[in-house]
């Protein structure tokens, strides 16, 4: 498997807050594909530093609320 | 499954076609001749046309399917999987085109040169779109 990025995020909980967003509607929000939004849901795809702003925006939150830092030898400072 | 995959799908089927027809027709003439074939215009228009042919047939029946998303341009995962796969399909046709330059060097075959280019077109476009699916699915 290709190796997945270092970042998780919690976009399908907070989809599922703002009225059940689907991921097609997150995804025209932000200007991606609805598989865009899909694999980022599953890890497979970190998006840019612009669309990762513009989703915590649709959102009403900041960046950090939605993306995390994972890997265990990089941890958060 | 995203567009633009279901379109490499269909590229790389139509292109895999079209070169086991044009390499057949030249292995085909090659074993009458007793040697390697010289370039045919009428398998390299042949081709062609195939190709082109079924490219335009297959991509209008995927439009069709899913108008709005064949309208859409690419969203940066996508150009990013289109770029990468670009980069990589490069260096197949570089690895194809300087084994066919030594195969020249070496057994001073122009028929075989002209053949083994042409055949490192082919792999690298086949190359392109089977990384495309790669990229789509394992992820970028």
């Amino acid at each position: 498997m290709a190796k997945r990025p270092p970042i998780e995020n919690c976009i399908r909980e907070l989809r599922e807050k703002h009225g059940q967003m689907s991921q097609a509607a997150l995804g025209e929000a932000i200007g991606v594909t609805r598989q865009t939004v899909i694999a980022m849901e599953q890890g497979r795809y970190s998006p840019s530093l612009e669309s990762a702003f513009r989703i915590s925006r649709v959102f009403g939150v900041g960046v950090e609320d939605v993306f995390s830092w994972t890997e265990p030898d990089h941890p958060d400072s | 499954m995203p567009f633009r995959e279901k379109t490499a799908w269909v590229m790389t089927l139509i292109l895999t076609g079209a070169g086991i027809y044009y390499f057949q027709k030249v292995a085909s003439l090659s074993g009458a001749l007793g040697e390697t074939a010289p370039p045919v215009m009428a398998f390299l228009i042949g081709y062609v046309v195939l190709v082109v042919l079924t490219s335009i047939v297959g991509n209008i029946a995927l439009a069709m399917m899913s108008p709005g998303e064949a309208e859409a341009p690419a969203d940066e995962r996508e150009k990013m999987i289109l770029d990468k796969a670009g980069h990589w399909s490069g260096y197949v046709m570089a690895v194809g085109v300087i084994s066919a330059l030594l195969n020249y060097a070496v057994f001073q075959d122009g028929h075989m040169l002209f053949h083994a280019a042409f055949g490192s077109l082919m792999a690298s476009q086949i190359a392109e779109y089977l990384i495309q699916i790669v990229l789509y699915r394992r992820g970028v």
